[in-house]
């Protein structure tokens, strides 16, 4: 970090502006959306409301209960893809047998399009023609409600977002794995450590900072969830599994209220932000600690 | 043979672990290729498993579709290729350039500019539009150069308040993926309409969804490109530096050869986000332009329970990334993706 040379604006602006015109600009442009009465359909001249779109939001049940339900599907998914995932990389690090072959099948979920796989989905899961009701039936339960009682559906959105995500936390954890030392193993192996000493003693602190990023990721990218939901229960029955893109998507695109919307993301963005920033606050000692 | 293997009765359990593991990635993928294979009847009549034992494969469903009797996908497939594999391209290569920027120079940005941009970018915005009556585009196009302008020659000065430093910068870049993207891909929507009206055309065209998608696959690409890098050894920078080698030949002829495994893994990252991308494709494209993911989406309202034809489709979206997932992992076995740096 000691060299400078102007070179280094070449470098650094393709990206910068990339970003910062494409993706802050509009954010900007929504921010002051979020004060007005916009409509499009019909159309209405913008008015100024101030403060109205966000009170409006904030006392109507049916936002708290996206924030929860979202909230819901990202953290149990991502505890179960986090888990999974490590037991995973420790055996794919450790040469499992047909390692080579295990790992190039187990990265294809994450690779497949997620409109492709909640169409899967919903035919593995039907609940008359679907392989998962032959199965059920043989054990004495037919014809179970997967995608259409609201505790069932949220359960079926959550096992496809683990199908799905969890090769993300295998490949992120195995290129972990194998960057860690080997003589720090060669000690513990010198001193008898157990595996399970050497796993908490060593692995997992080792790994706690990307096992933070990866988790931290996944989460992020959960609350965005909605062309699974789309697909699979369009938010359905009734509410039950609507998320806050999928809340966001309804007003904005079906009714047309730009201003509503534009403040219901503002929403969303505290919401996330409150959350990532209490993650960061609650993990920090323990990132000082194994630095 | 390393320290780490396991051994014994641990290296078995954790076969079981894969294998079962296994069984749960592959069925869904099998479930869809052999649905794709059946007829209507095999279909309805309830679960089948294995094609000539009890049910008779045939090829209808991709006849049906490969001849377009079903309507065209070839354009869509065309329009999905060009768009995500060029702006993967393209956001690995400048994401790899700015963290390698942020990881060998320092940069320094005041916040008070940053405060500055946002608020003219803002306040001009608002300011064309109701007062000076400009059209909303041109408004935000000249709000945005201008405040750009001002805070760059703004952070010149010694003013007071935070310096933000490179990791702030790379935390700016990151925190772009905190943003919901739906908000961004309706703004998008009506700033690129109204770049329309003034005759530059951008809903629906090949600039107007790459560059979206750029710019959303950039965060990632930076924070993972910046770990890789700076993990890279700094002694054969330097010994160029010492003989006087270009700073641009040092990144293209020593830093990315170097950094190949993670420029590698984050292309591949980059890719599944881009094909696979559903809510911009949505909003930002309509004929030309749309991309898989769209079209496969509105199968099932079209079609019902057609799960044959559906099957079909969806695997035209599956198949390139299998191969894909293929591709890298011959080249993690070749070691590119392990210990490269050493």
């Amino acid at each position: 970090m000691t060299r400078d040379d102007p070179v280094k604006h070449l470098f650094l602006w393709p990206a910068f502006l990339v970003v910062l015109a494409i993706a802050i600009f509009p954010l900007i442009f929504s921010l002051a959306n979020s004060f007005m009465s916009l409509r499009l359909v019909p159309p209405m001249p913008a008015r100024y409301v101030g403060l109205e779109n966000y009170a409006d939001l904030l006392t109507q049940p049916r936002f708290w209960q996206t924030v929860r339900t979202t909230a819901l599907i990202a953290f149990t998914s991502v505890a179960f893809q986090f888990v999974i995932g490590f037991a995973i990389a420790l055996a794919l690090a450790g040469k499992v047998r047909g390692v080579e072959f295990f790992r190039v099948t187990f990265l294809m979920p994450m690779l497949v399009a997620p409109v492709a796989v909640a169409l899967v989905a919903r035919q593995i899961l039907n609940p008359t023609m679907g392989p998962l009701n032959q199965i059920a039936t043989f054990f004495g339960f037919a014809n179970l409600p997967y995608l259409t009682e609201a505790n069932w559906a949220l359960g079926s959105l959550i096992a496809v977002e683990i199908w799905q995500w969890t090769p993300f936390v295998i490949l992120l954890l195995l290129a972990g794995l194998q960057g860690l030392p080997d003589d720090v193993y060669e000690a513990a192996e010198l001193e008898n450590a157990s595996p399970w000493q050497q796993f908490w003693g060593i692995t997992f602190p080792m790994m706690l900072p990307i096992s933070a990023a990866v988790i931290f990721i996944r989460i992020v990218e959960s609350f965005k969830i909605i062309d699974t939901v789309f697909v699979m229960t369009g938010g359905g029955p009734g509410v039950a599994t609507e998320t806050l893109t999928l809340f966001a998507y309804q007003e904005g695109f079906k009714k047309f209220n730009l201003g509503y919307t534009s403040a219901l993301s503002f929403l969303f963005l505290a919401v996330v932000l409150i959350l990532s920033l209490v993650y960061l606050a609650l993990l920090k000692p323990y990132l000082e600690k194994y630095k | 043979m390393s320290i780490r293997d396991l051994k014994g009765s641990r290296k078995r359990w954790s076969l079981v672990l894969c294998l079962i593991w296994f069984a749960f990635t592959v069925f869904p993928l099998y479930w869809v290729a052999i649905t794709s294979l059946k007829t209507p009847p095999d279909v309805v009549g309830g679960p089948t498993y294995f094609p000539f034992i009890d049910f008779q494969p045939t090829l209808k469903a991709w006849r049906e579709l490969l001849s377009g009797v079903r309507g065209e996908f070839y354009a869509n497939f065309w329009s999905s290729t060009i768009v995500a594999v060029s702006s993967a391209v393209i956001a690995t290569l400048l994401g790899a350039m700015a963290a390698y920027a942020l990881v060998r120079f320092p940069f320094r940005v005041r916040l008070l500019s940053g405060i500055i941009f946002f608020a003219v970018a803002m306040g001009g915005f608002l300011f064309g539009r109701e007062i000076l009556g400009i059209a909303p585009a041109t408004a935000s196009i000249l709000a945005f150069c201008v405040a750009l302008a001002l805070s760059v020659f703004i952070n010149r000065f010694p003013l007071p308040g935070k310096v933000l430093e490179n990791d702030d910068i790379v935390f700016w870049f990151v925190s772009q993926r905190l943003f919901p993207p739906i908000v961004v891909a309706f703004a998008l929507f009506l700033l690129y309409s109204e770049m329309g009206k003034m005759g530059f055309k951008m809903t629906d065209t090949y600039l107007g969804l790459t560059l979206a998608y750029i710019a959303f696959s950039l965060p990632i690409v930076v924070w993972l490109m910046r770990d890789f890098i700076s993990a890279l050894p700094l002694e054969i920078e330097e010994a160029a530096l010492v003989d006087n080698v270009p700073q641009w030949r040092i990144f293209l002829q020593i830093v990315l050869p170097m950094a190949r495994p993670g420029l590698i893994a984050t292309f591949v990252i980059t890719l599944a986000f881009t094909w696979n991308e559903f809510l911009f494709a949505l909003f930002l494209t309509n004929s030309e332009w749309q991309t898989l993911p769209v079209l496969i989406a509105g199968q099932n309202s079209q079609r019902g329970d057609e799960w044959w034809a559906i099957s079909a489709a969806a695997l035209v979206a599956i198949i390139p990334m299998i191969v894909v997932a293929g591709l890298l992992g011959r080249l993690m076995r070749s070691g590119l993706l392990s210990g490269a740096v050493k």
